[in-house]
C-alpha cells in the first residue's frame, strides 16, 4: 500500500546523501553531462518534495530531478534512463489528484516546468504551438488580446500545465460545450522511452493513419513525454451570461441540470456546489454566493446576444420549475469572474473545514445524478464521515469530497472504504471510473470493474508498443496482473539504486 | 528540529498547489523547493519528521522573497508569512541562518546618526566608483545632504523610518505636502521612531523587531493616525498586534495607514488641478497588495492627477526587490526583475509608480523610470 502524505502515517525520510554517493552514480553523471549541473538535483530536499502531487498518495523519495529546456535534452534524459535501466516520471505542476505524478521505483523525475514557451500563435488557422510547461491560464491570458482562449479550463488552470492536461485529458467547467482536452490537441512532438523523437497527429483536418495522438492524450505519462504541443485555440464568444440559482436541496439542483439538457440547451458550463462547500468558498471570495442555500447551480451560456438572453431566461424558468428559491444574473464581468474564482478554488478552500480531503472523480449518466448524489451522502453518514459535493453537473461528472483529519486514529480506513463504495455506486448506476483526474495509482484496483481481462491486456500491449521496457511512469493506470511493470516491486525500493 | 511553528498553522496547507504561479521564485525556476507548497512541506519534514536541516533546506527558506503573493492566492488562508518568519527566527537563533555580518549590517537601521553617516559614506563611495554592482544601486542617486522635514501640525504622524529617510527624503516631502494640501497638519516621526523592524523580521531577527516596535509605541502620542509612505514599513507596523500579541499593539496597528489608503478617503479635499501629461503604470509593492491589500487606493488617489493609468499584466507578481533580498539573492532577484521588466515593457508607460522604496531602487537600477505615487500627486499640485 502507498504511504499517505500527511503526518504520522509517514515514514521518516533521510535527507542526507553523501557527495561521494552522488558522484559515484554514473546515471547522474550522464544526466549532468546531458543538461547542466544546476538543472540536475539529487539532494534529499528535492527528492522528498517530489514524493507526492496534490493527491493523498506518496511514492517515497524520487530519484534525481531534472529540468530540461529543450526536446534534445528530454531525449538525452530518456536515452540515459534507458542505458542505465532506470524509470522515468514526467511532471508538470504536480496538481494531479490521482497520484499520476508520484515517483514509484525511484525514477528520474522530468520536470517540464522550464519548457514554458509559447512558440507560435496562428489565429488564421486557430492553432498555437506551446511547450508542455506552459501554464494553462497563461496561454488563455496571452490569447485574450487577440480575442481567443484555450477552451479546456480545469479548476487548477491557473497553475496546471498543458503537458499535464494532455497526459490526463483534463476536463473543466466549460468542457461541457467545448469538449475536453482531447478535442483541442492537434499534434504533439513526443520523446519516446527509447529517446526517439516522433510527431503524433498533424495540423491537417484528417491526418493519415491510426490516431496515435488520440492514444497519447490521456495516457498519463505512460507512453512518453510531450515536448511541443499544437493546441486548437477558440474564439471568444461575443456575449456571456452567468446565472446563479439557489435551491433548498441538492436534488432540485440536479433535476434542473437534467431539465436544461433535456430542453435542448447546451450551456457553456453548469456547475453545482452543495452548502458546505459554498460557505467555504464564499468565506474566501465574497462573490455573493448564498450561505443558506442547500445547493447552488452556476450556469453559463455564451454566443450572440439574442440567443444568450433567451437561453438564460429558459434556464431560469427550468430552475424555478424545479424549486429554485432565487435566480441571479451576474451583473458585470467582475462579478462573473469572482463567481468563477470561487468555483475554481473550491478544493483549496477545504482547509478552512478540515486539514485533509480526499477528492473523488466519477461520472454518472445525468439522469442518475440526483440518485447517486444522495447515495454519496448516505455512504458518508454510514462511515461517520463528512462529505461535500461540488461537480460538473452538466456532464454528470461528480466530485464527492471526503473531509478528514489524518491524525484521527483509523480514519483513513473509513475514508477508503467510503471512497470504494462511492465508486461502486457510480459504476452500478452505469457510470465510469474517472471523469478527468485519471486513474493514476488511485483507481487501478477498480479497473477490472470497468474492463475485462482481455481489455486490460490489450491496453497493456498498446502501452508496450510505445514503452517496451515499462520504464515510463511505471506502476500507473494498468492494474497488477495486466501491467508489464512489476507494481509490487516498484513499491519497495530496488536494491541497486540509492534512495 | 522544532521550528516552533504552530501545529494548526502548519496543518492548514492541503498541498493543492494553487500558490505556485503566484510565487516569484517558482515562476522563474519551476522548482518546487522554491515554492510556498514546497517550503511548507520542508517545514513539516523538519519539524514533524525530524528531517535534517541540510544546505538545500536552508537554501529553500533563504530564497523566499517573503512577498507573500501566495497568501491572497490561498483559498485556505495559510498564514505563510508568519510560518516563514518563525522558521527564519528559529533557524537564526540556532545559528543556521542570518550570519553575523548580516546581523551587523542591520544594526545601523535603528540608529539614525550611524545610518546617516553610513549612507553619506556610501554616497561618496558611489560617486568615486567604489560601490560594487551587486548592491544593485544602479543609477540611484544617494543624497549627501538633506534638508530636514518641517512639522505642519499635529493631526497625523508621517512615519519617516530608516533607509528611506536617508535615501528618499523627497518622497516624504511629497507625502507631507499632499497631506498638508488635503488639510492635515503633519508631524514627521524622525528619530523618535527610527525603524519599523521589517528587514530584521524578514531576516529572522524577531527580538530586534519586537524591541523596535515597543520603542515606537512608547515614543508616539496615542490616538493620532500614523501615515506610512513605504509599503513594507506599513505592512510591518500593521502586524505589531500579531508580533507582540498585546491589546496595546493591536490598537497601535489599527492606527497605521498606508498614505494612499488614508488619502483615498480624502481625495475630494485635494485641489483640482490639471493632470500631469503622463501614462503611468502602477506597480503594486507586494506588501501593499498582498499583505495590506489596499493597492486599489493607489489608483483612486492617482487617477485625478495623471492623464492615464495602466495596469501591468502579471497579477501583482513580485519585482524581486524584497527589502534586502536583491542584495542577498542577486541572481534570483535579477531573474524575477526580468519578468517584471517584460510586463512593464508591454504596458508602454512613460513612468512607473511604485509606493515602496525597495521596489523603486530595484527597478531603477535596471533603468526603469520609477516614482512614488505621492511625488506624482505633489508635482501635479505644485505646478
Amino acid at each position: 500500500m502507498y504511504r499517505y502524505a500527511k503526518l504520522r502515517n509517514r515514514v521518516t525520510r533521510t535527507f542526507g546523501m553523501g557527495a561521494d554517493e552522488v558522484a559515484a552514480d554514473p546515471f547522474i553523471a550522464d544526466l549532468v553531462a546531458a543538461l547542466s549541473p544546476d538543472r540536475v538535483k539529487s539532494d534529499g530536499a528535492h527528492r522528498a518534495l517530489l514524493s507526492h502531487d496534490a493527491s493523498v498518495f506518496d511514492g517515497g523519495n524520487s530519484g534525481p530531478v531534472v529540468f530540461p529546456e529543450t526536446t534534445a535534452e528530454v531525449a538525452a534524459v530518456m536515452a540515459a534512463a534507458q542505458t542505465h535501466g532506470r524509470n522515468v516520471v514526467p511532471r508538470g505542476a504536480g496538481t494531479g489528484l490521482a497520484g499520476g505524478a508520484i515517483p514509484l521505483g525511484v525514477p528520474v523525475v522530468v520536470a517540464v516546468t522550464k519548457m514554458d514557451e509559447i512558440h507560435e500563435i496562428d489565429t488564421d488557422n486557430g492553432i498555437a504551438w506551446v511547450g508542455p510547461g506552459v501554464v494553462n491560464l497563461d496561454l488563455t491570458k496571452r490569447l485574450g488580446p487577440l480575442g481567443y482562449h484555450f477552451a479546456p479550463d480545469p479548476s487548477s488552470q491557473q497553475v496546471c500545465t498543458i503537458g499535464g492536461n494532455v497526459a490526463n485529458n483534463s476536463g473543466g467547467p466549460h468542457c461541457l460545450a467545448y469538449g475536453v482536452t482531447n478535442a483541442h490537441i492537434l499534434a504533439m512532438e513526443v520523446v519516446l522511452p527509447s529517446g526517439e523523437v516522433v510527431m503524433l497527429g498533424g495540423l491537417d483536418a484528417e491526418p493519415a493513419g491510426y490516431d496515435l495522438r488520440g492514444a497519447f492524450v490521456g495516457s498519463e505519462g505512460t507512453l512518453g513525454i510531450t515536448t511541443k504541443i499544437a493546441v486548437r485555440i477558440t474564439k471568444n464568444r461575443p456575449e456571456v451570461r452567468t446565472l446563479l440559482l439557489s435551491f433548498d436541496s441538492v436534488t432540485d439542483a440536479a433535476n434542473t441540470v437534467s431539465g436544461v439538457i433535456a430542453a435542448g440547451i447546451v450551456p457553456a458550463a453548469m456547475e453545482v456546489m452543495d452548502q458546505r462547500i459554498t460557505v467555504a468558498v464564499e468565506n474566501y471570495v465574497n462573490a455573493g454566493y448564498p450561505r443558506d442555500a442547500a445547493a447552488v447551480l452556476l450556469a453559463e451560456v455564451d454566443g450572440l446576444a439574442a440567443g444568450v438572453d433567451l437561453d438564460a431566461e429558459r434556464i431560469a424558468e427550468i430552475g424555478r420549475e424545479n424549486g429554485a428559491t432565487n435566480v441571479k444574473l451576474a451583473g458585470s464581468d467582475e462579478e462573473r469572474a469572482l463567481l468563477w474564482k470561487g468555483r475554481k478554488t473550491a478544493f483549496g478552500a477545504i482547509a478552512q473545514l478540515a486539514p485533509d480531503y480526499y477528492l473523488h472523480d466519477t461520472v454518472v449518466p445525468r439522469s442518475k445524478l440526483a440518485e447517486v448524489l444522495q447515495q454519496t451522502y448516505d455512504i458518508a453518514e454510514r462511515h461517520d464521515l463528512v462529505i461535500m459535493n461540488v461537480f460538473h453537473a452538466g456532464d454528470g461528472n461528480l466530485h464527492p469530497l471526503i473531509l478528514f483529519d489524518a491524525r484521527d486514529e483509523g480514519v483513513l480506513e473509513r475514508v477508503h472504504a467510503a471512497g470504494a463504495e462511492i465508486i461502486t455506486a457510480s459504476l452500478d448506476a452505469g457510470g465510469v471510473l474517472s471523469g478527468e483526474h485519471g486513474i493514476g495509482v488511485e483507481k487501478q484496483k477498480f479497473m477490472d470493474r470497468m474492463f475485462s481481462s482481455d481489455d486490460l491486456d490489450h491496453q497493456n500491449r498498446l502501452r508496450q508498443a510505445f514503452d517496451p521496457g515499462c520504464r515510463t511512469n511505471p506502476g500507473k493506470v494498468i492494474p497488477t496482473g495486466h501491467s508489464c511493470a512489476d507494481i509490487q516491486s516498484l513499491r519497495s525500493i530496488p536494491k541497486e539504486v540509492w534512495a | 528540529m522544532d521550528l516552533k511553528l504552530g501545529a494548526d498553522e502548519l496543518n492548514t496547507c492541503v498541498q493543492c498547489g494553487l500558490c505556485l504561479p503566484h510565487c516569484p521564485t517558482y515562476r522563474v525556476t519551476g522548482d518546487e523547493t522554491m515554492s510556498p507548497r514546497g517550503r511548507i512541506k520542508l517545514m513539516r519534514e523538519v519539524q514533524l519528521e525530524d528531517a535534517p536541516v541540510t544546505d538545500e533546506v536552508i537554501d529553500a527558506f533563504a530564497t523566499c522573497v517573503q512577498c507573500r503573493g501566495c497568501e491572497p492566492a490561498c483559498p485556505s488562508g495559510v498564514p505563510y508569512g508568519h510560518l516563514m518568519e518563525q522558521t527564519r527566527e528559529t533557524l537564526a537563533d540556532a545559528g543556521q541562518m542570518t550570519p553575523v555580518w548580516l546581523r551587523a549590517a542591520m544594526k545601523p537601521l535603528s540608529q539614525p546618526k550611524l545610518l546617516a553617516a553610513g549612507t553619506a559614506a556610501l554616497g561618496v563611495a558611489k560617486k568615486v566608483g567604489l560601490v560594487p554592482d551587486r548592491l544593485g544601486l544602479g543609477a540611484a542617486d544617494i543624497p549627501l545632504r538633506q534638508e530636514p522635514l518641517p512639522t505642519t501640525g499635529t493631526d497625523v504622524y508621517l512615519f519617516t523610518g530608516c533607509v528611506m529617510d536617508t535615501m528618499q527624503r523627497d518622497v516624504h516631502r511629497a507625502g507631507l505636502d499632499v497631506l498638508t494640501a488635503a488639510g492635515f497638519g503633519v508631524t514627521p516621526t524622525g528619530a523618535e521612531a527610527p525603524c519599523c523592524g521589517a528587514l530584521q523580521a524578514h531576516a529572522g531577527l524577531t527580538d530586534e523587531t519586537r524591541g523596535l516596535a515597543e520603542k515606537m509605541m512608547r515614543s508616539l502620542e496615542p490616538e493620532r493616525p500614523i501615515i506610512v509612505d513605504s509599503a513594507g514599513c506599513g505592512a510591518a507596523m500593521k502586524e505589531y498586534g500579531h508580533l507582540l500579541g498585546t491589546e496595546e499593539a493591536r490598537v497601535f496597528s489599527g492606527r497605521v495607514f498606508d498614505i494612499q489608503e488614508f488619502l483615498a478617503d480624502h481625495v475630494d479635499k485635494l485641489p483640482t488641478v490639471e493632470p500631469l501629461d503622463l501614462r503611468v503604470a502602477v506597480q503594486d509593492p507586494c506588501h501593499l497588495r498582498h499583505v495590506q491589500r489596499v493597492h486599489e487606493a493607489t489608483r483612486v488617489v492617482l487617477r485625478p492627477f495623471v492623464r492615464e493609468l495602466v495596469e501591468l499584466d502579471d497579477d501583482g507578481l513580485c519585482c524581486g526587490a524584497g527589502g534586502a533580498y536583491s542584495i542577498l539573492q542577486p541572481e534570483l532577484a535579477g531573474q524575477i526583475r526580468e519578468r517584471k521588466l517584460g510586463s512593464i515593457d508591454r504596458a508602454t508607460p512613460d513612468v512607473v509608480a511604485s509606493a515602496n522604496p525597495g521596489c523603486s531602487l530595484h527597478l531603477g537600477a535596471a533603468g526603469v523610470d520609477t516614482i512614488h505615487p505621492m511625488e506624482l500627486v505633489a508635482k501635479a499640485i505644485r505646478t
